[in-house]
């Protein structure tokens, strides 16, 4: 079972969350071309490993989290706020 | 009749009374089901899966292939358990199974027949995916009923299962799985350290493969170091000692999972227990050899007929025969003739076993025969003799056949180490050439494997592995692991196993017992194709049985590989899934069954309505009022009663299984207007709008009417499915998207109960109700709202209508929403004031051609339902990029319209395709289809929504609503989809 250590209430077990989007994507700008929209919504990356993500801790604190899952192992080497991000392997 | 009771074994004095097949028979404290029908001489305990071939005890373990029984009756009944790991307890009903009428004699057996002068049909490799493609009128005649009546195990029972079962989540710091001498040794070592440690063993007593030595006075010390072992793991205050429980899989972030099974209140518990360090000392168990007949009764694995006699004192038969490729099993015979048992033969086909054992052999005057095989095991139910044949140096032909007599055969093909819970968590396992079978490769992380599960066969050898083991886990998790006293003797682990996969011999020599798949369906599946290990598996159905193909995986393995003329490790071996033994469906499900298996959510007026006689739908999760039905009244009269009234009177429906959310802030416009198609920063305080929200996509997401309560201050509301998505998808927004903007969003849907009050004396009703507030047209308009206060509760009321009519939505304080209610209600007597339910409010939304998710069904965009007028083209909002794509804007899409029946009383059903032709088959041209439908008593004719292809240009034209299913097609007219008061004049009335 998978266990996100949320930076607000602690580790928890998955089912306390549900699964957003890749958090590995930029939002296009407002005016940006119908082709980098349609880039943005529809083309993703599928890595197997390491992989950047959002999730909802919808049944406890409510807060979106960044989370890095290896998609392989589905080890979680990494939980952050939205804004913030793992630092670069040294 | 062949086992009897023979020594104290482990067991205590106490006597039981249990039934085989309603026979009353006795066994003692500590047996289980296996051990007390051999006990009583009970040979045949069931038939088998396909070819209904008697079947008898072939263990004392997980890995028991013949003896599947029922146990309990009704609703209690549990079928396909393994005898060899059920306790008898007082009382106990034990029935055989797939037996007709009983399991000596069995009508069906003749299957077993027809396989054998036909090899290659009934039954045989590849069975099932050949049987598909037979005609299939055959199938439903004859095939399908006969294969049910014939194949199969254990009936499952019909009543409901009146146990309870629990689920437990644990964390624990070093989990150990399994409890023989290495795994009483590792948990012991951890359990130094002050960690939390958890034993898990699937038997009732602890201690393996240590049971199955004589409880004698020269092992007395060894007996003594295991009860000392047992003990002291279950004084110890940071030791959780839990036996009966398999643990069955290992899952991410070293999950493991078990079944315990409890005698109490609760039948079994289901343990998720969250491990940081996992020991695997599951141990290793014995696989058979592959020789003719070798599932006749009385043929047993050597170690079970050992721990039989040792542990349960139950000797297996009068004269024992061993047939083995490796040492182990000869201590099966020396302890059998030491207990005063005839031992009439050692049968090994290896050519030189060591002195020792030949000594040992002489000693005891046990016949030796080497370089020698068994061929066939004979008798009619169960072994009353056997064949034996000289083995030709290169292993591919018999001579010199002879009988030995016996009534017991206990075999030996090796031993495989219990990998699968390594394999869970990490590579598949490799061959080791050394011990004839696979071990564990790589580790997965945070695990060990010691002892035979490791391949490690030596008492003290293992028990150094696991002493290792508990040390390096301790240690990583900052603790040491402490010293114990080691087991005062040895056992040489090495097996000198020369492997022997299969005996050139007559007779079916079966690979997975429990599956009925024989050596002949493993090179069967060779011929036709099907070669590597995954392919074998699922033609022949090797492996797929409650064993999980524990006995069998490596002897078809090695057979196929012995046909393709590659090895083992080559050939490698089928992936190994949880669960890796059978578990109950009833751990899993918990208490959260019938009425509990999902919440059910009320509204504040669910009492109300019980009174007023409501019946319910479940809607979501809420239970919501559908109709409230007079008396003779049918759903069909009651809606439309409803219907009818709230268009010439007033009617109240509780709307309460809206999503509400408040959103505020100094930017809460802005963010409505980024999330909403249309402009929100316009919207003056105390003026509601409809909003509809689109996905990235540009596909409709949702609607709602917001109002504006403060100019930093909005209530939305979203529709019941989407209350929580909507909910979700704002917060994201907010957090990821635009983190700049100061708003803040909160889920208010318990805070309010909702009721809307519709038609056209719902302003006089609402007057009445609440003198205090205005609700003339001048100071309450259309799209209105007003804050107001009743006896003390708070209210919000907007003034809009899903119905077309003169209508409010009134939001009241959940703790006051019923009263509110009935205020309303009293309010409302003078105008006959009926409460209507889901029926209703679809009814009159459809009358209005208004959408909600029938229509908005994740595939709809603005242009479909006539709503792309309503796109701002002054800002940006979420969609606007992609909503004008190609595809989403083609005149040929689909498009809302109304459609009315021609014969006004002949419903449309909803789901139905829209077509041209009248006798429109399969492939016919599809133009659309209906989304909902309802019975129109204002324009008394059914009428319906739905969208085609062409729209609103083809209003006026007759099509056909076909539903193929129920054969049914009807002719509709296509019109507006506002049937009713299309130029909105009664909302502003
Ligand atoms: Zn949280």
């Amino acid at each position: 079972m998978i266990r996100i250590n949320c930076p607000y209430c602690g580790e928890r077990e998955h089912s306390e969350f549900t699964y957003g989007e890749d958090a590995t994507r930029t939002t296009p700008d407002n005016d940006a071309p119908m082709e980098e929209w349609n880039k943005f919504v529809y083309e993703r990356d599928n890595p197997a490993g390491e992989h950047i993500e959002y999730w909802h801790h919808a049944f406890g604190c409510r807060a979106w989290l960044k989370v890095q899952r290896n998609t392989f192992t589905h080890d979680i080497s990494w939980v952050g706020l939205p804004h913030e991000n793992p630092e670069a392997e040294s | 009749m062949s086992g009897f009771r023979h020594g104290e074994g482990r067991l205590g004095d106490a006597t039981l009374n249990f039934t085989f097949d309603g026979k009353p028979m006795l066994a003692r404290a500590g047996d289980t089901v296996a051990s007390a029908l051999l006990a009583n001489g009970v040979e045949v305990v069931g038939r088998s899966f396909k070819y209904h071939r008697p079947r008898g005890v072939t263990s004392s373990g997980p890995e028991e292939t013949g003896a599947l029984v029922t146990i309990g009756a009704g609703g209690k009944a549990d079928p396909n358990a393994r005898a060899t790991m059920e306790p008898i307890t007082k009382g106990l009903e034990v029935f055989s199974q797939n037996c007709f009428p009983s399991p000596k004699f069995d009508l069906m057996s003749v299957n077993g027949l027809a396989g054998a002068i036909l090899p290659g049909s009934l039954f045989s490799a590849g069975f099932y995916y050949k049987t598909f493609m037979w005609p299939a009128a055959l199938w439903y005649k004859f095939y399908e009923p006969s294969i049910r009546a014939a194949a199969g195990m254990g009936v499952p029972p019909k009543v409901a299962d009146p146990d309870i079962y629990d689920r437990v989540q644990s964390f624990c710091d070093v989990a150990v799985v399994g409890g023989g001498s290495a795994g009483l040794s590792a948990a012991l070592s951890a359990a130094q350290s002050g960690l939390r440690v958890v034993l898990f063993d699937e038997h009732n007593d602890l201690g393996g493969q240590l049971l199955n030595e004589a409880n004698s006075e020269a092992n007395a010390d060894l007996e003594q170091w295991r009860a000392d072992a047992v003990a002291a793991l279950k004084a110890a205050s940071n030791v959780k000692v839990l036996t009966r429980t398999v643990c069955w899989g290992r899952f991410d972030g070293n999950m493991l999972a078990a079944h315990e099974s409890v005698d109490g209140k609760v039948r079994q518990n289901y343990h998720k227990v969250q491990a940081k360090k996992i020991i695997i000392a599951a141990g290793a168990i014995e696989r058979p050899l592959v020789f003719g007949n070798n599932d006749k009764p009385n043929v047993m694995l050597a170690s079970g007929a050992r721990r039989m006699l040792n542990h349960y004192g139950t000797a297996t038969g009068k004269t024992l025969a061993v047939f083995t490729n490796n040492d182990s099993a000869y201590q099966t015979a020396f302890d059998y003739a030491d207990a005063g048992i005839k031992v009439s033969a050692v049968v090994d086909s290896r050519q030189y076993p060591s002195q020792a054992l030949v000594d040992g052999c002489k000693s005891r005057g046990i016949t030796l025969f080497t370089q020698c095989v068994v061929t066939e095991a004979k008798g009619w139910q169960a072994v009353r003799s056997i064949e034996i044949a000289d083995l030709a140096a290169n292993g591919q032909s018999v001579s010199n056949r002879r009988r030995v007599s016996c009534d017991v055969l206990a075999h030996s093909g090796g031993w495989t180490p219990q990998v699968q819970m390594a394999a869970h968590g990490g590579k598949p396992p490799l061959y080791d050439k050394k011990i004839a079978a696979f071990v564990v490769g790589d580790q997965a992380p945070d695990t060990y494997s010691v002892g035979a599960a490791e391949g490690e066969n030596g008492l003290l050898a293992g028990v150094a592995q696991a002493l290792h083991a508990a040390k390096a886990a301790c240690g990583e998790l900052g603790k040491e692991a402490g010293p114990i006293i080691q087991p005062p003797q040895d056992r040489d682990g090495a097996t000198n196993i020369v492997p022997l996969w299969s005996v050139p011999a007559k007779g079916k020599q079966l690979v997975d017992i429990q599956h009925d798949v024989t050596a002949a369906d493993v090179v069967q599946s060779h011929q036709e194709g099907f070669i590597s290990v995954e392919h074998l598996k699922r033609y022949t159905t090797l492996g797929m049985a409650n064993d999980q193909g524990r006995t069998s995986n490596v002897n078809a393995l090695a057979i196929m590989a012995q046909c393709r003329g590659i090895s083992i490790a080559e050939a490698g071996t089928t992936r190994f899934r949880a669960p890796l033994a059978p578990v109950s469906m009833g751990g899993f499900g918990g208490r959260e069954i019938g009425k509990h298996f999902k919440p059910v959510r009320r509204t504040p007026m669910q009492e109300w309505h019980e009174k007023a006689g409501a019946v319910f739908v479940q809607a979501g999760m809420y239970l919501r009022p559908q109709y409230y039905p007079k008396a003779g009244e049918t759903i069909d009269d009651a809606y439309e009663r409803e219907t009818e009234h709230v268009r010439k009177k007033v009617g109240i429906c509780d709307v309460t299984s809206l999503g509400k959310i408040e959103i505020v802030g100094p930017d809460a416009a802005e963010f409505l207007d980024r999330v909403y198609i249309n402009m929100f920063s316009t919207l003056k305080v105390g003026k509601a709008r409809y909003g509809v929200m689109l996905r990235e996509d540009g596909i409709v997401y949702d609607d709602g009417t917001t109002s504006r309560f403060a100019e930093d201050r909005f209530f939305m509301t979203t529709t019941t499915a989407k209350a929580g998505p909507v909910m979700a998808y704002l917060e994201r927004c907010l957090e990821i998207d635009w983190p700049d903007l100061k708003v803040r969003v909160s889920s208010v849907s318990e805070r309010w109960g909702a009721m809307a009050v519709a038609g056209p004396d719902a302003r006089a009703t609402l007057t009445a109700a609440f003198p205090s507030v205005d609700f003339s047209n001048e100071a309450f308009p259309f799209m209105g709202v007003v804050h107001a206060e009743h006896n003390g509760a708070k209210m919000v009321i907007l003034r809009i209508s899903f119905s077309g009519e003169m209508a409010y939505e009134v939001y009241a304080e959940s703790d006051h929403a019923t009263d509110i209610w009935q205020t309303i209600i009293d309010a409302g007597q003078v105008h006959d004031i009926v409460p209507y339910g889901l029926e209703t409010l679809g009814a009159l939304r459809i009358e209005k051609g208004h959408v909600t998710g029938a229509e908005l069904d994740g595939r709809v965009t603005l242009g479909d339902v006539h709503m792309d007028g309503m796109a701002s083209k002054k800002k940006w909002f979420v969609g606007k990029n992609l909503k004008d794509r190609e595809g989403l804007v083609h005149p040929d899409r689909p498009q809302l319209v109304g459609l009315k029946s021609v014969d006004p009383r002949t419903p449309i059903s909803t789901g139905s395709i829209l077509v041209t032709d009248a006798n429109a088959s399969a492939g016919a041209d599809k133009q659309g289809w209906v989304s909902s439908m309802t019975y129109s008593p204002e324009l008394g004719n059914f009428i319906a929504l739905g969208f085609l292809r062409g729209g609103k240009d083809r209003i006026g034209e007759r099509i056909y609503a076909a539903y193929p299913v129920k054969g049914r097609t009807v002719e509709v007219e296509v019109v507006s989809n506002h049937f009713v008061d299309p130029t909105n004049e009664r909302v502003k009335g």
